[in-house]
């Protein structure tokens, strides 16, 4: 399967729409670490694990037009990218992967990028979600460390055993 | 005693080692061997295959970085109630050694590392590893246990954010206020020339909001410009978007980057293979080392541009042929002949009145099929490299984009907005982008395959 059409598969697979860059990207990497994913390789960066690979064939299935992308306006003055299906087929990836992908685009952005960098930190350290917060305080901040636990013990659950504990 | 630095853009640089601690420290980190390797690794790596003068190197940069730092606190401390003076050094330090880990041709280095998975190829995690646990984080340490983690952490990104951060990582940071002068005088080329101390007196600092995706995190500080600051705007935006398709993304530069990424990628291969003695290099040459030994972050540092010159005299008589080619190929500057896609679909189908989309469409499906063509050859060397890279006329620091990703200016009504709404001039700049194949000049087979694809899908795109 050509890259771009790993990410038709992705958002196909989440159901049809994926909303934010950083949702796509997380999207993906909770598949990879499931081992449920499309071989996209992620790396460190202070947003979280990130694959060029996948920017790059998202922005081929774009240019393909096999991915709409809607570029939006969001509240606080940025962009967020709004992805969807030019032609809207059914899910049919393995149920657990609709499952995994579902819940994780269902999620709040900021949640998933908190859980899934301290998916990424867990090889590395002891407490990856104290890391995580110490990485990124603002972002972690108030409640969104505790819900992003929440959030890692929902995508756990609709995947037994293939994530590792780390809530 | 004032240690000085005579510097071909910024004239005198000085440590004052006698009276501040500080800058003491500092003199003694560029002295460490991590530091001083930096003299052999060039800044713009083969530039200077194009343009001859552009031999300036990373340890050059990364003091200008510095003394620009040193400059940028000032406007941070015309703009502050009180300024943090460890944080304020903190981020000093992180100017001086944020290229530390870089390898040698650092962009093709990085691309061998990535398709082998070599971390040490990495010089983000290079240089991490360099300033928390080396003879450079012995020095820093010298300011306080856990200076050199706070440094590293500066690089990376981590930990709370703040206006002094901004100096390093920023739309007006001091690596992009060095490199684009000093690359820009050293290549000799006449476009983007910038109003520095115009840009600085203008330089102010406000709070700017940043989220992720829809929603919304806070706000943090960071340089933003003086509603009189305009013109001097336009021209740093401008001037820093002109470099990438003169300078940086030039095509007998990446060309010659692909040369020496097959070649690194087969050596490392052959040497893992037990196959060094085909390879031309003897047990003990830093590259060898760092092909048997590569997540020793000492066999990285053992890699220079002097190790990868001196090695193509050797390589060029190589057992390997595929070696003994691309060796004398980079040796010689036989580079080989690049098809700009981009540019031919462009012309191609901008005459037909197509927009954007259309060409964006257009390459995507020729490297679709390049890729596929690729698939299905068995050769020791790839008979073809496909090249791509775009560049924002804005630096890109978040995933979501928001207004850290933009250069935001004061109106004369004292509101704070994306500079493209008062300048026409940048609001108009889309971003560049290319998309090139590379293939021997001798291979006329290839090449008309390359063509026929290139040729097939422009027909279609014209219909």
């Amino acid at each position: 399967m050509r890259d771009s059409e790993k990410v038709e598969s992705i958002i196909r697979d989440a159901g049809g729409r994926i909303v934010g860059r950083t949702k796509l990207q997380k999207v993906s990497f909770f598949l990879e670490m499931a081992n449920l994913g499309d071989g996209f390789q992620f790396k460190y960066k202070h947003y979280g694990p990130f694959s060029e690979e996948l920017a790059t064939a998202t922005e081929d299935a774009v240019a393909l037009r096999n991915v709409s992308e809607k570029v939006c306006p969001a509240s606080w003055g940025g962009f967020y990218s709004d992805f969807s299906l030019v032609a809207p087929e059914a899910p049919n990836g393995p149920p657990e992967r609709l499952k995994l992908a579902k819940t994780a685009a269902e999620a709040d952005s900021v949640e998933l990028e908190l859980a899934a960098t301290a998916l990424f930190l867990s090889d590395e350290f002891k407490d990856p979600w104290a890391e995580t917060a110490r990485r990124k305080p603002e972002k972690a901040d108030g409640d969104r460390l505790s819900k992003a636990k929440e959030l890692y013990r929902r995508l756990y659950a609709v995947v037994p055993g293939k994530l590792p504990a780390i809530v | 005693m004032r240690q000085r630095i005579r510097d071909p853009l910024h004239d005198l640089i000085e440590f004052d080692t006698e009276r501040d601690e500080f800058e003491g420290v500092l003199w003694k980190a560029i002295q460490t061997k991590p530091f001083q390797r930096l003299r052999r690794v060039k800044q713009l790596g083969f530039s200077d295959l194009v343009y001859p003068g552009a031999t300036h190197s990373r340890l050059a940069h990364s003091i200008g970085v510095f003394h620009t730092a040193r400059i940028l606190m000032e406007v941070i401390g015309r703009h502050v109630h009180k300024v943090e003076d460890s944080k304020m050094r903190q981020a000093l330090a992180a100017a001086l050694v944020h290229d530390l880990g870089h390898g040698p041709f650092s962009h093709a280095f990085e691309s061998v590392g990535k398709r082998l998975g070599l971390k040490m190829a990495d010089h983000e995690h290079v240089s991490d590893v360099l300033i928390r646990d080396s003879e450079v984080a012995t020095v820093l340490n010298e300011l306080g246990s856990g200076f050199a983690n706070d440094v590293a952490d500066i690089i990376r990104g981590r930990g709370k954010k703040n206006v002094y951060r901004a100096v390093v990582s920023s739309q007006f940071d001091a690596d992009r206020l060095d490199y684009m002068r000093r690359d820009r005088l050293m290549t000799g080329t006449q476009h983007a020339g910038i109003d520095f101390k115009w840009l600085i007196a203008n330089l102010q600092i406000a709070s700017v909001p940043f989220g992720v995706d829809e929603s919304s995190i806070g706000e943090i500080e960071t340089f933003v410009l003086g509603p009189k600051a305009i013109f001097g705007a336009e021209a740093y935006v401008l001037g820093l978007f002109q470099l990438y398709p003169t300078v940086y993304f030039h095509k007998a530069t990446r060309g010659a980057e692909k040369i020496f990424g097959e070649l690194l990628y087969r050596t490392i291969m052959l040497v893992q293979d037990d196959s060094v003695s085909t390879t031309g290099l003897p047990n003990n040459h830093p590259i060898v080392r760092f092909a048997r030994h590569p997540d020793d972050v000492e066999s990285a540092l053992g890699l220079d541009d002097t190790s990868v010159w001196g090695a193509l005299p050797l390589m060029c008589e190589a057992a390997d042929g595929a070696i003994a080619s691309l060796a004398q190929s980079l040796r010689y500057r036989e580079l080989g002949k690049c098809v700009d896609i981009r540019e031919k679909v462009a012309h191609a189908i901008e005459d037909s009145g197509k927009a954007d989309e259309e060409i964006d469409a257009c390459c995507a499906k020729i490297k679709e099929k390049l890729t596929d063509w690729l698939g299905s050859q068995d050769a020791n060397v790839p008979p073809i490299h496909l090249d791509e890279a775009q560049r924002s006329p804005y630096k890109l620091v978040e995933e979501t984009q928001g207004p850290l990703d933009r250069i935001n200016i004061y109106t004369n009504g004292g509101k704070l907005v994306d500079l493209k709404q008062r300048s026409a001039v940048v609001a108009a700049v889309k971003p560049f982008k290319l998309f090139r194949v590379y293939c021997k000049r001798s291979d006329m087979e290839t090449q008309k395959v390359v063509d026929a694809i290139v040729d097939g899908e422009i027909g279609n795109a014209r219909q």
